[in-house]
């Protein structure tokens, strides 16, 4: 409520660093990542599952979220987006070992590790939920937004990223081990990768980009599901033999929430309202579009059934999201395509063909999330350094007032967009420099090395936690008795119930004194004739 | 007493039930059934994965009626659902020794 008062005091909702532009789209955007895992991904995962395991799915989904959101803002936000680095390489928001031109392009590991980690704390205070948000990867513009609105955006990330890989080990894993990996993943795996690439640590350093999480999200979520697999070991038998989805028609509801939700996923990352935000956005549907048509063409054309499928209809979906994430605002709507139907046409292949050779053959990843979202991951990357078009500008130049509006030196509106794109003395326009477009292969050589390590730390930290959790729980899988039960064992619910064969046992309807609603009528009362007789 | 037993094409259903009320059969019970003949089951892909169906959607409609009734509808039933192709399905007669209308106790030929 607002309470008006005498001309002498003016109230403000806005601090002075605050856009409400900003501001409203960060948090609309983060909303629709949310929405990508409660329900999307929950949804589709559940359905594309035999019946007997979707409530268990819906079950570790709904706790993986929970999960990440209270370590999150208790330790692991300011882990990945710190403004200070546990090393001390960066300090305040100030990257202290950067040369005075230029990017640092030689890295020592005195670097690296100095660079590794945020400085781990709390956001709960006042200061951490209102305050003007700063982390080391943006100090040239500072955010418009509070720390909530950072730390929420990119909790939805940090969420969705097991959750992706609960895709690879459901089907065996106990949800009490599920719980422990959950919180103990993100804190190691997740939070490092997202210092190291976003949060302004050694790779932000080196030049290695990544949109929105095509390597620190999809490669590490493929790469870690595909271990924590290898290390839980194969579903049951009869489980392989019989999966079957429960409901396409569900399926479709989560990969359509899935697909929509990407326009927050990379239209997000840009962190400002502006032109590369709307570019993300529809370089994402593009790429995305042609990978539905790739997938269900090579299905058509060169699939054993020759068959249009609609579930390879949504892997090439997730295909086009995956690969356009790590490029989405930085190459061209040609770009776009040109990543869409390359990354699907890498994965089909993968996926029909790489399944089959070790040791892709000896480990079950139940839902292959180590093809649709690792090897589509580890591709995109790749072709950010490939596509990356130097004319799509993230940042152009100029000064921002309050309002958001770009000034010259004078501080006046700038009218014409000239510095904007031209930049100056002090400012070069912030593009990528792609191989097609400047005949460098830098950045694609930046892209490699990220990609390396993220896969080397997903799967050597997923593998430690994996074990250590099986020590602690005894085992992270259900015994045979267990899994040939399913949902009903785990949970005792199922995910289509039927009413008439249930009866309530605990007797709490007859304790609240409810009694009989109504006496049934008595036998031969019925009226003779039946209600459509009379017209 | 006899109860008809058939199992037929789903899409069939619509001329069988018609044929049957123009005879001025009663009523009918009527099961979604699963279930192969000399017609071979079906391959389905989900993910790139194929899986072997064996069985095939049918319909199983049962029906009881008096012994002098029982050529007219088994020959209704067999006209109305055939197609000529395989996998038409199969109708079968077996005797009924007692049928008893819940509702009102009645027995045998009045309780059809």
């Amino acid at each position: 409520m607002i309470h008006l008062v005498g001309a002498a005091t003016v109230y403000s909702p806005y601090p002075s660093w605050l856009n409400p532009a900003d501001n409203t789209w960060q948090i609309t955007a983060a909303t629709f990542v949310g929405l990508m895992s409660l329900p999307g991904l929950a949804v589709l995962y559940a359905s594309i599952v035999p019946k007997k395991w979707a409530v268990n799915v819906l079950a570790m989904m709904f706790a993986g979220f929970s999960l990440v959101l209270v370590a999150w803002v208790l330790w692991s936000y300011k882990l990945g987006f710190g403004s200070t680095s546990l090393g001390g390489g960066v300090h305040n928001g100030i990257w202290t070992q950067q040369p005075a031109t230029g990017v640092n392009t030689t890295g020592t590991w005195k670097h690296f590790f100095e660079n590794l980690w945020g400085k781990p704390g709390q956001i709960l205070n006042s200061a951490g939920e209102q305050g003007p948000a700063v982390s080391a990867a943006n100090t040239d513009i500072p955010f418009h937004f509070p720390t909530s609105t950072l730390a929420y955006f990119q909790f939805v990330f940090a969420a969705i990223t097991p959750l992706l890989f609960l895709g690879s080990v459901l089907g065996r894993i106990k949800f009490s081990a599920w719980c422990l990996l959950v919180p103990l993943w993100s804190t190691f795996v997740y939070s490092i990768d997202a210092f190291l690439l976003w949060g302004g640590g050694y790779f932000a350093q080196e030049g290695a980009l990544d949109f929105s999480g095509g390597y620190v999200i999809h490669m590490s979520a493929g790469v870690s599901g595909f271990t924590a697999a290898w290390v839980l070991g194969p579903r049951l038998l009869r489980d392989r033999q019989h999966f079957l989805p429960n409901n396409l028609v569900m399926a479709a509801v989560g990969a359509g929430i899935l697909w929509l939700g990407w326009n927050g996923f990379n239209g997000g990352d840009p962190y400002y309202a502006g032109a590369s935000m709307a570019g993300a956005v529809v370089n994402t549907n593009l790429a995305t579009a042609v990978g539905v048509l790739v997938w269900i063409g090579l299905d058509a054309w060169f699939s054993k059934e020759k068959k249009p499928t609609f579930l390879g209809g949504v892997n090439g979906m997730i295909c086009g999201l995956v690969g356009i994430t790590p490029c989405a605002g930085w190459v061209n709507g040609w770009g776009a395509i040109m990543v869409g139907a390359a990354d699907c046409a890498i994965v089909w292949l993968a996926w029909n063909f790489l399944s089959k050779v070790r040791p892709f053959s000896k480990v079950d990843d139940a839902l292959g999330v180590i093809y649709t979202h690792g090897i589509a991951g580890f591709f995109g990357g790749l072709f950010l350094g490939l596509w990356g078009d130097p004319n799509m500008i993230e940042y152009g130049c100029g000064t921002l007032n309050k309002a958001g509006q770009v000034v010259n030196t004078a501080g006046s509106v700038v009218a014409s967009n000239s510095s904007y794109l031209a930049g100056s003395k002090s400012c070069t326009p912030f593009g990528v420099d792609g191989l097609m477009y400047t005949g460098s292969a830098h950045q694609l050589w930046e892209q490699f090395r990220a990609a390396i390590w993220v896969i080397f730390w997903s799967a050597l930290v997923t593998f430690i936690l994996m074990k250590l959790i099986g020590l602690v729980l005894g085992g992270v899988r259900y015994k045979d008795d267990i899994l040939e039960v399913g949902d009903l064992a785990i949970h005792g619910e199922e995910a289509f119930p039927e009413e008439s064969f249930a009866t309530r046992s605990d007797g709490a309807f007859a304790l609240a004194g409810l009694g009989e609603s109504s006496s049934p009528p008595p036998i031969g009362s019925e009226t003779s004739s039946p209600p459509d007789a009379a017209s | 007493m006899k109860l008809i037993v058939a199992v037929l094409k789903p899409f069939k259903l619509d001329d069988v039930k018609e044929t049957l009320k123009n005879l001025g059969v009663q009523g009918m019970t009527l099961t979604e059934a699963q279930g192969f003949g000399r017609q071979r089951g079906h391959t389905e892909v989900y993910r790139g994965a194929e899986y072997e169906v064996d069985f095939v959607p049918k319909i199983r409609i049962e029906v009881l009626v008096d012994d002098g009734q029982t050529d007219d509808v088994v020959d209704a039933i067999v006209t109305s659902a055939a197609t000529g192709k395989i996998g038409d399905g199969k109708v079968w007669v077996v005797p009924v020794e007692q049928v008893v209308r819940v509702r009102t106790g009645e027995r045998g030929v009045d309780a059809l």
